[in-house]
């Protein structure tokens, strides 16, 4: 982290001598076992992928371009000192000043030169929780009354996990120093049930795979039975758990994620929520993908992902279908379509200028808007993440809502928040501030045994809540219970706090920053220098625009293509019964095929309908997002030519694009479809007779594809499936490819230029079986399309196959081998057993 | 630190104890100990949790994780070191602290926490078998002086941490040898009375001034130590025993717990005995109170040769095992089972005692009745109701461990005329000072009965308060 602030404030060389000094003493007392220059060397290179990881997290591939790009914040520091020596960074609540920052220098020096009898340093608990060290909000007293309270059902104990959170010696948040105007006590049977207070509860985005299965099948039946919502997080959902049980508990997730990797994300998935989140940052890892080492990535969660066991699972920063708000708009739309009943969700998280990405995301038509804070998050992350990454909620959250309110955009947004929040308390000030849904993930963990051991990312966590293995996971003692209980303290508590501030409803205070006040604390001198005006700001609006929201999106879904094909194709849904119909296309026409699918979905499941049994023709060209989710037994044929996004997320269905007919061009040397085609594709078939744009296959996790030529990026972070490109590629093919298999065409015999070969490996067809699968490839594209190049290939084989490299991730091939094996061993076992 | 994963597969594994039928017949140490090796594999295990709830419920705030990583990477010189900073007498605590880090460790949910008690003592016993703990006097004295009255944990650990600081320290025992509770309340076979000398010699050649056969207040009066002194810190602990003023209570035979240890100690010690000698030996031994005291006598009984002994308890049989209650990582209110118990004790519950029984002015019966609890449901709180069914025990001996209600006041406490607490003990404010400026309180004199632990926390405490004071008043 101090390599990353002095670069990004511009150093161009640093001299970490103290560091060094530190290395040559360890060496000389035989602390380290090597000698001085390797010792240096390694620390070096330590650092150097600590840099990476920071800049990655931005999206920024060089030193160069971090150097001097000052993309921090204050939390703090007063305005004088920034605006005099670091000019352009930002800070919303005032701070310290130059005086301040003397004294302390002056004070550390005294304490480091003190004694005659120096020690060495003390752990001060800034990681890990010390007594007399850093304050934690999370220490042995809070965790240990939040379980039995929760776990003995008792609302005074509750309460003295309260005492202990609310009632702290020194403030910790930026809400600890805010504190209500007035108070006007009502009678509390006055002020709304806490079944309806409850409603707005959600659990944070925890992905399975990330914690255990038990802990989040937990978390998700005590939200169902509440009337809250509980969150998939980034990795799929097994779809047993949409399957209604004997009990009548359900382990449903109701909020399913759409993140960067796409990791599960098939029709069945979406259609199954209430709710689709589209992850564009998490509080605790802005920016930054994730990743899942192969070995962690067991049967059921590479089931769950829709991978195999044993691939590396790598999430992209950024969502290769989002580099625009007109992109996050296209994407929303698209969600809609495929399940119209659930409302879509977008997480940001919380940091300077969120209120103009708000803006836009309203104007994109999310139904709601998370606002993520940096307290909190994943045990998991790199510790600069952890403590230097995000900023919080209290900043985020009001600059959104002030942003919202004077654009008039607020009236049909909701908001929800999360980030460490814990009590009643918690939740009032955020709602003053403008949230109306309130997410908690910590702390439910915690009610479910967490005891922040901050082992999340060793896979040892002994209370069996944030590992996969089955010994540990035998030790989780959690029960949805306990979290009924925590929410039903929660709402209680929130009802109290309504009652003391005299008002019945919680809408009521939504927004309304005016109810609070700054107060003054007197535990550190520099506290007076806060100045909270900008986060309590309320904006003045003549028309008094909406505070909170009253009316919902208006999504234009209503006349859409897919709204007459499914009424076409109602046979199809209804009796199986196979239907075809041809359509005309424009590129207004967007996202045709996912209602279509989300239909087929929620009867058929992933399953589908039988192959072919909804054929369509398409003239004309079509719009982004053609055949997006489409579904298996649905096949498209596009007449024309198709914008981007084409499909997107594919279910199962197939996709056949061919120049209109009639035109005299020679189909291979031209382009015919856009950018980003079949983005987080799980199963299905593409046939595309012409060239496409850039990140062909993108995460593709088991889709089949062939095309006669592609653009840069061709196959990146791909997982599964088979991709075969009859002509030249851009470069950076096969970046980040851990799964899957790729052909391509090499008539130039230079493919290994445009080839990143950091994880694959490239050679010729030569075994028979590959060669099999690819003539099969190449035939099916003929077969589908009439394709010349196609046929050319096929008449003369023998010669065009040795032209051909293949390109097979190192993971996968090793995968892949293990699996031959396997196979026969098994038949050997056999074999012997029949002797 | 430890070894993150090491716990996957290295057990929890206790040194033990010795073989009953051994161990019965003398005053030795029970708890044996584990070679280098195993001590370190223990060590291992522990997890570096991001929350070390054990370090949270030290009363001296004890740095587990670390000194345990470094135990485990065999540094046990600087583990040592380590530890000695935040505990004057691991010694002690090695040997007889309940280690409420233990109940409060993470792999304690599993009962399988890390042996930070054992490995505490070995650290410390290897500390002085490899001559790391030399005596460090003072680089310069501040030419102050303080007095401290009584030598227990309390006493001691003040004298300690003054004494490292400068201040001229005199440490007054009213008994014929310093250790207080340590030395004649314990029993030998938990603590050996020479790992109390040891670390006394340690102390004296610091500078630190014991002065036996002293009792404040008796033998030397109260003004004598004010005047020479420029502060006092009370540590003479809360003496005071719950008496059982029943029926019967003048019999022979019927003694306070501690008057009963105290006096084995002298015995072993080659103390002469003062008044009569309290023997078990060829005794119905009745031991009224299922407290740790309790089990001492219990031990000691046997090993003087009682014929039975029985324990009974007022409080319920604890749950075994687990607590609803006390769920971790609060203290576990479980059924204990000390190594006195497993000598030989029959041990029952939810009885409270009716009379005693006797026959020419001696104790030969004992009637208890069966007791009741109930919970109001509205207070939470719990009164006893005899049910009605009553049992006669054979007892020629009653040993009274119901515990100890606050200090003496009579005497040397009235003399002063410091204030007291609603529950009788020396009443302090937050800096450990009492009522009158200058005369400080630390360990079970300000805090009522409690551990030997708490009392080294509190003496520690209480040395930092003195030595803000003295240094304001300069």
């Amino acid at each position: 982290m101090h390599f990353a602030l002095l670069f990004g404030y511009g150093a161009s060389v640093i001299n970490p001598y103290m560091a060094f000094a530190v290395l040559s003493d360890l060496v000389k007392n035989k602390e380290i076992q090597s000698d001085y220059e390797t010792a240096e060397k390694n620390y070096i290179k330590s650092v150097n992928k600590g840099l990476l990881k920071v800049l990655s997290k931005m999206g920024i591939s060089t030193l160069r371009s971090y150097r001097g790009a000052q993309i921090f914040e204050a939390i703090g520091i007063s305005s004088n000192v920034l605006q005099r020596y670091f000019e352009g960074t930002t800070s919303k609540v005032e701070g310290i000043t130059l005086e301040d920052i003397a004294r302390d220098a002056i004070l550390m020096h005294k304490q480091g030169f003190a004694t005659d009898e120096p020690k060495g340093p003390v752990n001060e608990g800034i990681y890990t929780w010390r007594k007399n060290g850093e304050l934690h909000a999370w220490n042995p007293e809070t965790i240990a009354r939040l379980q039995i309270a929760t776990k003995t059902g008792s609302y005074d104990k509750y309460k003295e996990y309260v005492a202990a959170v609310d009632q702290k010696d020194h403030p910790i948040f930026l809400r600890d120093f805010l504190s209500y105007k007035a108070t006007k006590q009502i009678n509390i049977d006055k002020v709304e049930p806490a079944s309806e207070i409850m409603k707005r509860f959600v659990t944070g985005a925890m992905s399975y795979g990330s914690i255990s299965r038990e802990a989040h099948e937990a978390m998700a039946m005590a939200m169902n039975f509440i009337g809250g919502k509980s969150n998939t997080g980034e990795g799929g959902e097994d779809p047993e758990r949409y399957k209604p049980r004997a009990d009548g508990l359900s382990t449903r997730s109701a909020v399913k994620q759409v993140a960067s990797g796409r990791f599960g994300v098939t029709a069945e998935y979406l259609v199954n929520a209430d709710e689709i989140q589209i992850k564009v940052a998490q509080g605790a890892k802005p920016g930054e993908g994730g990743q899942l080492p192969g070995y962690k990535v067991d049967q059921v969660i590479a089931k769950t992902r829709h991978s195999i066991p044993g691939i590396s699972l790598i999430s992209p920063p950024p969502h290769h279908d989002i580099y625009s708000i007109e992109d996050l708009a296209q994407l929303i739309f698209d969600l809609k379509n495929v399940n119209p009943a659930a409302r879509i969700s977008v997480k940001l998280v919380s940091e300077s200028g969120v209120g103009t990405v708000a803006a836009g995301v309203a104007k994109a038509k999310a139904d709601m808007i998370l606002i993520s804070g940096c307290e909190g998050g994943t045990g998991a992350s790199p510790s600069s993440s952890i403590k230097h990454a995000g900023l919080p909620v209290e900043i985020g959250l009001a600059e959104t809502q002030q942003t919202l309110v004077m654009n008039g955009l607020r009236g049909q947004i909701r908001l929800q928040t999360d980030g460490q929040l814990k009590t009643g308390r918690d939740i009032v000030i955020s709602a003053m501030l403008g949230a109306e849904e309130f997410g908690f993930a910590t702390s439910a963990l915690i009610v479910l045994g967490c005891v922040m051991m901050r082992k999340c990312h060793l896979n040892t966590c002994p209370v069996g809540v944030a590992t996969q293995n089955e010994a540990l996971r035998k030790r989780f003692t959690g029960k949805y219970v306990y979290l009924v209980n925590f929410f039903n303290f929660l709402a209680e508590d929130v009802r109290e706090h309504l009652a003391a501030l005299g008002f019945t409803r919680l809408d009521d205070i939504v927004g309304r920053t005016d109810l609070l006040q700054f107060v003054q604390r007197s535990d550190n001198p520099k506290m007076k220098k806060l100045n909270f005006s900008k986060l309590l700001y309320m904006p003045e609006t003549e028309n008094r625009n909406a505070i909170r929201n009253i009316k919902p999106q208006i999504h234009e879904i209503q006349d859409v293509q897919d709204r007459t094909m499914i009424e076409l194709a109602m046979p199809a849904l209804e009796k199986q019964s196979p239907v075809q119909f041809t359509r005309d296309i424009r590129n207004t026409d967007r996202t045709v095929g996912a209602m279509l699918s989300g239909e087929i979905a929620k009867r058929y499941g992933n399953e589908g309908l039988p192959n072919d049994t909804i054929n369509c023709t398409f003239k004309g060209s079509a719009g982004q997002s053609f055949g997006a989710f489409l579904s298996k037994g649905v096949t498209f044929r596009l007449e024309g030519d198709s914008n981007d996004y084409l499909g997107k997320s594919l279910s199962g269905g197939r996709i056949i694009v061919v120049p209109p007919t009639g035109s005299n061009f020679a189909p291979e040397d031209n382009i015919i479809a856009g950018n980003t085609l079949m983005y987080g594709a799980t199963s299905g078939e593409v046939y595309i007779n012409g060239q496409v744009g850039e990140r062909f296959c993108v995460r593709n996790s088991g889709a089949i594809a062939v095309v006669e030529g592609a653009g840069d990026h061709c196959c990146e972070y791909m997982t599964g499936g088979r991709t075969v490109v009859l002509g030249k590629t851009g470069r950076n093919f096969a970046a980040g490819m851990s799964g899957g298999i790729a052909y391509v065409l090499d008539e130039g015999g230079n493919f290994d230029y445009f080839c990143n070969m950091q994880m694959v490996e490239l050679t010729l067809v030569e075994d028979m079986a590959d060669n099999r699968e690819l003539r099969n490839l190449i035939a099916a594209h003929f077969r589908y399309t009439q394709s010349p190049k196609a046929r050319h290939i096929l008449e003369n084989w023998n010669e065009y196959v040795e032209k051909f490299i293949r390109i097979i991730p190192i993971e996968y091939k090793k995968v892949l081998h293990d699996e031959k094996i396997e196979a026969v061993k098994k038949k050997i076992a056999q074999v012997e057993y029949d002797y | 630190m430890g070894n993150p994963k090491a716990f996957l597969t290295i057990d929890r594994k206790e040194a033990g104890y010795r073989p009953v039928h051994e161990r019965k017949t003398d005053y030795g140490e029970v708890e044996q100990t584990l070679n280098n090796e195993d001590r370190m594999l223990q060590a291992s295990r522990c997890m570096d949790c991001g929350v070390p709830f054990c370090h949270w419920a030290c009363p001296l705030d004890n740095k587990m994780p670390e000194y345990n990583d470094l135990l485990y990477k065999g540094k046990w010189k600087q583990a040592w070191e380590l530890l000695a900073e935040t505990n004057d007498f691991p010694e002690f605590t090695g040997r007889i602290c309940p280690a409420l880090c233990e109940k409060s460790c993470v792999l304690n949910i599993q009962h399988s926490a890390i042996t930070i008690r054992e490995n505490e003592a070995s650290l410390t016993e290897r500390a002085f078998s490899e001559g790391w703990i030399r005596p460090k006097p003072p680089k310069k004295r501040t030419g102050k002086k303080v007095a401290i009255i009584g030598s227990g944990p309390a006493g001691l650990a003040v004298a300690n941490n003054l004494n490292q600081i400068g201040y001229e320290v005199t440490v007054y025992e009213k008994a014929p040898q310093s250790g207080g509770l340590l030395r004649f309340g314990i029993p030998n076979f938990k603590l050996n009375k020479n790992i109390i000398d040891r670390r006394l010699a340690l102390m004296e050649s610091e500078g630190v001034r014991f002065v036996n056969h002293a009792e404040i207040g008796r033998t030397i009066s109260f003004k004598e130590i004010q005047h020479s002194n420029d502060a006092i810190c009370l540590c003479i602990g809360a003496g005071k025993p719950r008496d059982l003023p029943v029926e019967g209570r003048e019999f022979a035979g019927i003694h306070f717990a501690l008057d009963f240890l105290v006096q084995q100690n002298y015995k072993l010690a080659g103390i002469p005995l003062v008044g009569e000698e309290l023997s078990a030996k060829g005794k119905h031994v009745l031991v009224i109170g299922g407290g740790d005291t309790g089990s001492d006598c219990v031990g000691t009984a046997n090993r003087q040769g009682a014929v039975q002994v029985t324990q009974i308890e007022l409080l319920p049989m604890p749950p075994t095992g687990e607590n609803p209650l006390t769920p971790w990582p609060y203290w576990p209110n479980v059924l204990k089972n000390s190594t006195s118990h497993e000598e030989g004790c029959e041990r029952y519950w939810s009885l409270t005692t009716k009379r005693f029984i006797g026959h020419d002015g001696r104790l030969k019966e004992v009637e208890i009745a069966e007791a009741e609890w109930v919970i109001d449901s509205a207070t939470g709180r719990a009164t006893m109701k005899e049910t009605g069914k009553t049992n006669i025990i054979k007892a020629d001996m009653v040993l009274l461990a119901m515990g100890f209600v606050y200090p003496e006041h009579e005497g040397l406490l009235d003399e002063i005329g410091v204030t007291y607490d609603n529950r009788g003990n020396i009443s302090t404010d937050s800096r450990q000072s009492s009522s009158i400026k200058g005369i400080f309180a630390a360990g079970d004199a300000a805090s009522g009965a409690s551990l030997v632990v708490r009392a080294m926390a509190s003496g520690k405490k209480a040395a930092q308060s003195i030595h803000s004071y003295l240094s304001e008043k300069s």
